[in-house]
């Protein structure tokens, strides 16, 4: 089956190692990641500006993948949020009239209100199913404890993702991650933001909340964060020095994106992986692994 | 302009307050309160909102509107307020930089291709006009 990849602008190029371990993730699942050159911008950092100019950025996106004839996966959670509420505002008539309208000025389809919007996360968990991933599992993470960090968007607002995982117990991919045999913490702070989005407006604010995060992740002794989303990760690992200056503490926490831990269990190469781009790196984990 | 939130809806809020203490911004920074906000955007007293630097606290994390007794929209909320504080003159410097990248790229980061290259990963378009096409549509739009 084909879906079509939405990366969005921040995985590109801020988050390669994502990219990498998605793409050859999924290769090797056999999901078949279609790149769609015509898509743009989400319309989340335009909702601030202008929310129906957003909207309509969102429900041109939706509308092209719909022609194609795809559902959508993603790996932003922030872009995931937004065409999942997109498609939400879109389920009135009237609001649809009007966005199609424009979309036909912008030489875009209409939109019918068809297509699915799936964070690949999500996809992994709902459609692909645990135990066909668990039977790829080819080497044991066992010896592994990780703390997740799910991201605001990843299931929130709730009536736009369709309630599919608990905002203040998320487990899906806890759950993800388990079956390769590795550990999840539960701990205090997993549904906490990471703040990135105001790091622009509230900087202060923004440090702060991320290093709750960090300090009781660190506290913890996990061998890693994992996360799910490119933004979280600019706020806990390209952040993470400059976080710990600010606090008075030295952090020294890896983060793995989920793709990079499900592949690593299916005996995928620290290449295909993109390990080489961890800014905190993943020794500890060959330690144990002893690999 | 189609209206995104109803004031409507705002008479259903009783200020419980609720929003305010999940939040974990106000946990950190006592002045900002996301009920006062909804308060003041319920009574029409906009100027008021739009003179804080609150707006541009709140993070998009979505936890008051999972918690509101009421149902009410929260975030959604206080992010279309940001659209009228934008229109309104009081954008953020941030946000100027970005419509800017925005308006030139067609996306928020601009695209690295030599980076990409490195890595083995195909070229990526570096430049689209969708949003300053749209951004031209919402012209005249009131
Ligand atoms: S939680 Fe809902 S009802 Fe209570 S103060 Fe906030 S918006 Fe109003
Ligand atoms: S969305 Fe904003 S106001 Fe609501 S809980 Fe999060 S930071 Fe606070």
């Amino acid at each position: 089956m084909q879906y079509a990849f939405y990366i969005g602008c921040a995985a590109p190029v801020k988050a390669l190692k994502y990219e990498i371990s998605t793409r050859n993730l999924a290769k090797s699942l056999g999901i078949e990641l279609v790149d769609i050159p015509e898509f743009s911008c989400c319309g989340f950092p335009v909702k601030s500006m202008d929310s129906f100019a957003a909207l309509l950025m969102a429900a041109r996106n939706l509308a092209i993948a719909e022609e194609k004839g795809m559902d959508i996966i993603g790996i932003c959670t922030g872009c995931m949020a937004i065409l999942s509420e997109a498609k939400e505002y879109l389920e009135d008539d009237n609001l649809r009239n009007r966005v199609n309208e424009k979309l036909k000025a912008l030489g875009v389809k209409e939109y019918a209100g068809k297509v699915k919007v799936k964070h690949f996360a999500r996809f992994l968990y709902e459609d692909y199913r645990l135990d066909r991933i668990k039977g790829k599992v080819a080497a044991s993470l066992a010896p592994l404890k990780f703390g997740i960090h799910y991201g605001c968007h990843y299931m929130k607002p709730t009536h736009a993702h369709g309630c599919f995982d608990d905002p203040s117990t998320p487990s899906t991919i806890d759950d993800l991650i388990n079956i390769t045999g590795a550990k999840t913490i539960n701990y205090p702070n997993k549904s906490l933001c990471c703040g990135l989005t105001i790091m622009g407006t509230a900087e202060d604010l923004s440090f702060k909340l991320a290093a709750e995060k960090l300090e009781c992740l660190s506290s913890r002794g996990v061998d890693a964060m994992v996360l799910a989303c490119p933004s979280c990760c600019i706020a806990y690992e390209n952040n993470q020095r400059l976080i710990g200056k600010r606090v008075g503490k030295e952090f020294n926490l890896p983060v793995f994106y989920f793709t990079q831990v499900i592949g690593l269990a299916m005996g995928l190469s620290e290449e295909d992986l993109g390990f080489e781009f961890n800014r905190v790196k993943a020794d500890r984990i060959r330690e144990k692994l002893r690999y | 302009m189609y209206k995104f939130f109803d004031r409507e809806k705002l008479k259903y809020c009783y200020q419980c307050g609720r929003c305010s203490s999940g939040c974990d911004i106000n946990r950190i920074d006592r002045s900002f309160q996301p009920h006062r906000l909804l308060h003041l955007i319920g009574m029409g007293a906009f100027d008021k909102v739009l003179k804080s630097d609150s707006l541009w606290k709140c993070t998009t994390c979505f936890t008051c509107s999972e918690r509101c007794p009421q149902g009410i929209r929260v975030t959604e909320i206080l992010w279309i307020a940001r659209t009228i504080a934008v229109k309104a003159g009081r954008i953020p410097e941030l946000l100027v930089t970005q419509k800017d990248i925005l308006l030139r790229t067609g996306r928020l980061i601009p695209m690295d291709n030599k980076k990409r290259e490195k890595a083995g990963l195909a070229a990526i378009q570096e430049e689209s006009s969708v949003v300053a096409e749209i951004f031209e549509i919402m012209e005249g739009e009131k």
